[in-house]
This record gives C-alpha cells, structure tokens and sequence, in this order.
C-alpha cells in the first residue's frame, strides 16, 4: 500500500495509484491551487508513487488546469493541449478554472476552463487541500478503470 | 535635496488621504529635476483616470504626489526613476495616458484584450492580434546569430505565468526580454464598485505567497481611509500571521531551489517543515494558505502551540546546518544570479532581496541565507509575541493608503470609498521591481540557471500583472 507521510499520520494507507503523467499550467490566478499541486507533487516525487508531473505537455497524458484562464494563457492552453500525443484528458482544479470562482469573465480573463470545455475531472476548491486532489486523481483513476473493465 | 523635494510635494494641495499632496504641472516638473539628486525612492506609481499618483518614501513616512493629467499625457518619471518605467507602461495601457518622455509600449497589453484601454469610461472594442506579441532582437543578438531560447510562459511548474525571451550569442544570457500580463486578471476594474468586504475577499487572492500581507496592506488603507482605528486583536492576528505566511512562503523558496540543486536532504526537510506549517494554519483558522482571515474571527487564538514552535525551530536548526556544510546549498549558489545593493536600490527593490543584497554580493546564496534568518526571526516573534496594541488611523475622509511586509518586500494599497464602495483602488507588490530588473539579474547567467534565481527572488507574476 502506498503512503503518504507529508499529509497524514505516518502509515496512512492509500489505494493502489496508476501511473499517469500530468502537465500543469497555472492559467491565471493567485496560484494558491498551484502551491498544493506543488505540495502533491513533492508527496508523490519523495514517495516514488506512479503519478508524477511533467515539464512538458508532450510527455503528458493529463493536461491539469488552475487559475481562471486570462486572454493571454488562453492560446498557451490551447498549444499544450494540442502538443499532447495520444489519448489525452483535462483536468481542472480550484474554483478558478472550474467556473472563474471570484475571477468571473471580464476583458482580462475568460472564467475558468470548466465552463467552456469539457473536462475530465473537475475538483472545486478554493483551494483544494493536497489530500484532496489526490483523492480526486484516484477516484477518477477508479472510475477510468471501471468503465473500461 | 530630498528635504527639499519633500517640502515641495508638501507645497501641493493636502487631500482627504494623509500625505497625499496635489500638484500642478510646473511643480511636478519642478519635483522631476529635484529628483535628480535626491534621495526618494520611488515606491508605486498608478492613475485612477483623473490623475497620475508617485508614492515615495521620506524617512519613514510615506509621501504622495498627484498631477492632474491632461489628455496629452504627463511628465515621465522614468527618466529620473529608472522602476518607473513599468508603471508608467501599465497606466498607458490601462487608462490610455501616456508619459510624455517615457516609454509607450505595452507591457501588460498582449494585444489579446476586447477593449482598450479597458479602465475609461467608455474603452474602445478592440479586433485583437491573433498571432500575439512580436519580439524584435537586439543588436547583440542579432551580429552573434546566436541561440535565442523561450522560457515561460508553461513550464510545467506551479508559478503564476510570464514569458522571457533570453538571447544567448554564447554560453551565457546577454538579452532578456520579459513579456507580462498573462496572469492580468483586471482587478483595479473588479474592485470598483465593491463593498469593501467583498474586495478583502479578492485582495487575498492576488498572490497566495503573499495573502496576509496583501490583506493587511489592505485593512489599514480601508481603516484609514474609514478614519477607523484598527483593534488591538487584529494588529496582533496580522503580526502573527503574517510570521506564519513568511515562514511558509521562505520555506517553499527553499525547498524548490534546493530541490533544483539537487540537495534532496535538504528540500524534504524544508517541504516537511511547509507542511506542518500548513496544518498548523489550518489547525488555527481553518485555512491552509490563510485566505480571509483578517480581520480575524473572534474566537481566533492568537498564538501557536509550544510544541509545534519547538519541532520547526529544531528544523529550521537543522536546515541551517545542511545549508552552510561543505558542498552544500550555499556553495553550489555562491556567484549565480547576483542582485547586487546597487542595483536594488537603482530599481526600487526592498525587501528580502535588499536586505540579502546587503549581507555580501546579492546572489542566490545570500538571498537563501536571508530566507533562513528570517524564518528564524519570524519564529522568535511567534515564540514571544510583541505586545499589540491598537493602530490609530490616519485620515479619514474616504481615502486611505496602507502598507504591510510581505515574504519578498513591503506592499502597499490605495483606495478611495464613495457612499461606502471602493471608488478607486492600487496596489504595489515588490513583483513588479523584480521584474523589471530581471533582465540586469539574468545578463551573464546560464539558461539552466534561469529557474533557480527566479525563485530565489520569490518572484511573482500574479503579484506584478495583477
């Protein structure tokens, strides 16, 4: 059984993770989603776990999204999402990027990516805690598998 | 002369706001070419569609000067204030006033907003630019044919997004090009309008590094913008929290660039110690990054737990220890990424990055350094907390202006109520001198060390594009 000591009681028990490879991109906001991503991150990296992010969307089978995507990160989404080879899915995590959270449309920003495509998985959260989002991950990972057992 | 240049701000017609003065356009020419020689840093410039504001420190009291802008535009402040620059730029783009004498290029514009400038009354629609921002080369670049490589604006990091476009005739970084405004989500156009409760709930989410102090910052402008005195239990709470968020903020810093370095001792102890920093926020006032939590409830405790105070101290002991051994952090930083006192001063920046600046060269050593000494600084000043008592306030007549420390230098916010709602608003955040010295800090450097001293300076583009 994996564990992950930074977020709980040392031995807490996890259910078994599938690799998957995940490519972030912080689309515009306070980036407080982005730090317990990165506390995910560090978790999974200090725990050799199968999950783990990547630096670039072409190695990526998940594009995550965080921060309620600005006019200007919008065709840098677009971009990576395109560059992804393969089966690819979308992710959003944080109140931002699922619907725009307290950064509704304006001329800046469009409003979260969750309202104008569809996604994946989609975590609300303002923030998500890190043990959330892992949560999240294996519960879609469950799902994923029970569709296509 | 800077008594002097002070004595003529103070010349200008007093405001509602204390220490905001109203010149003329003589008198603020007058105040350019005694800036001169002057010692007055220069820390914000912003508009609010009628006027152009310069916040400049005296001493140790904060000193505003206005000018009325005519359509034409008003007299830069860049040439005398080189970190004027980027505001300047940033008023051109979002009212449409220009600096007569300054640079007039976009800096937060990308060409892909509807309307511009988007803060008038009646901005004009706007086609966009589909293929973006162009990058003209520099000479250097351009007669060494070399190797120009992109850095940002996805990386696959958890950073707010920016562009640079770094010129490489050799080994070495010779032209930066910074590119903003991907992470501009218009808040000075959300917070018009708002009641100020409503506003406190964005102004916590500008920058998640740096929450507290921007509530803070923006508390005491309200307070003396209310003529409110701020309660003994909130200056206390932001005392306190503002130690936590500092704490965590230099933790973080530490465990990527240690991380980056390949020291893994020494980024999981620092990652374990965030960590319970975070539970220890949330165990306080039910938040991990202390979003919404000033004022604070009335059942806030306001101290941290005996207990938990010594596992850290015992950390960040141990830290220290693996930072300073032979071949560790601290040796493998010495010499890269330099921000020398010279420089801070020349571009504005305070701060951590000042304060490292003045413990040797100013490079990625001394910034970590710095770091670790005020973690253990901000520990002591959770072990034994200051005495708090109430802040008076200043002013009172709708407009207020106020200023907190954050983890990477001091914040400030403006405000202006009309029938109770926020009329105008600005913040400063250190972000923005940061990155307009970028490319100074970078000039010299290898590519691969483009990531380690950008988080080194705790930069934030969230912060700067607000």
């Amino acid at each position: 059984m994996a564990q992950l000591h930074l977020f709980g009681p040392e031995g807490t028990p996890l259910p078994r993770l599938e690799a998957l490879d995940i490519f972030h991109i912080e689309s515009g906001g306070c980036t407080g989603c982005a730090l317990e991503l990165a506390s995910l991150s560090r978790a999974l990296l200090a725990g050799s776990h199968p999950i783990r992010f990547v630096p670039t969307p072409r190695q990526a089978g998940m594009l995550l999204l965080t921060g309620s995507l600005t006019a200007g990160m919008a065709p840098v989404v677009e971009l990576a999402w395109q560059a992804m080879p393969g089966p690819r899915v979308l992710a959003v995590i944080g109140d931002c990027a699922v619907d725009g959270g307290l950064f509704g449309g304006n001329y800046a920003v469009l409003g979260g990516v969750g309202e104008r495509a569809r996604t994946s998985m989609a975590l609300p959260g303002c923030p998500p805690a890190p043990d959330e989002i892992l949560a999240a991950l294996v519960r879609w990972q469950a799902s994923v598998r029970g569709t296509s057992g | 002369m800077s008594a002097k240049v002070a004595a003529l701000i103070r010349q200008g017609a007093p405001t509602s706001c204390a220490g905001r003065f109203v010149l003329d356009a003589d008198a603020w020419r007058a105040m350019i070419a005694g800036l001169h020689n002057a010692d007055l840093p220069l820390l914000g410039l912003w508009a609010d569609g009628v006027q152009v504001h310069a916040l400049f420190r005296y001493g140790q009291t904060a000193l505003v000067a206005s000018v009325v802008t005519p359509p034409e535009g008003y007299p830069a402040l860049s040439p005398v204030r080189i970190g004027a620059g980027a505001p300047e730029r940033i008023i051109h783009d979002l009212w449409g006033i220009p600096a007569i004498g300054g640079r007039r290029d976009p800096w937060l514009d990308q060409g892909r907003w509807p309307v511009a400038p988007p803060l008038v009354a009646h901005p004009a629609p706007m086609p966009g630019l589909p293929e973006g921002r162009e990058f003209i080369d520099g000479p250097a670049v351009m007669q060494a044919g070399g190797t120009v490589l992109g850095y940002g604006p996805a990386e696959g990091n958890f950073r707010a997004p920016f562009h640079l476009r770094l010129g490489l005739p050799g080994e070495r970084i010779e032209a930066v090009q910074p590119c903003m405004g991907y992470a501009h989500r218009g808040l000075a156009a959300r917070l018009r309008g708002l009641a100020p409760q409503q506003a406190a709930r964005l102004v916590a989410r500008i920058d998640a590094t740096a929450t507290v102090a921007h509530q803070l910052a923006f508390a005491r402008a309200l307070h003396n913008a209310t003529g409110t005195a701020m309660p003994a239990q909130d200056v206390a709470a932001g005392v306190m929290l503002g130690a936590m968020e500092r704490i965590a903020t230099h933790l973080d810093v530490l465990a990527q660039a240690s991380a980056m370095l390949g020291d893994g001792r020494s980024a999981t102890l620092a990652a374990t110690m965030l960590e319970q920093v975070r539970q220890t926020c949330r165990e306080l006032c039910g938040r991990r990054l202390l979003f919404d939590v000033i004022p604070p409830a009335a059942t806030f405790p306001v101290c941290v737990e005996g207990t938990q105070l010594a596992a850290l101290a015992a950390g960040h002991a141990s830290l220290h220890r693996l930072f300073w051994r032979p071949r560790g952090l601290a040796a493998q930083a010495r010499g890269k990424g330099v921000l020398s006192a010279t420089m801070a001063a020349r571009w504005g920046i305070m701060g951590c990055n000042a304060r490292a600046a003045d413990k040797g060269p100013g490079d990625i050593t001394d910034r970590l350094d710095a770091r670790l000494s005020e973690i253990g600084d901000s520990l002591c000043a959770l072990a034994t907390p200051p005495e708090a008592s109430v802040m008076e306030a200043e002013g009172g007549g709708g407009e207020g202006l106020g200023w907190a420390e954050g983890p990477a230098g001091p914040i400030w916010h403006w405000l202006r109520l009309e029938a109770g709602h926020v009329a105008a608003w600005w913040c400063g955040d250190p972000s923005l001198a940061l990155a307009q010295a970028l490319p100074v800090i970078l000039s010299g450097a290898a590519y691969e060390d483009v990531d380690l001293i950008v988080v080194s300076l705790g930069l934030s583009a969230t912060g700067a594009d607000l």
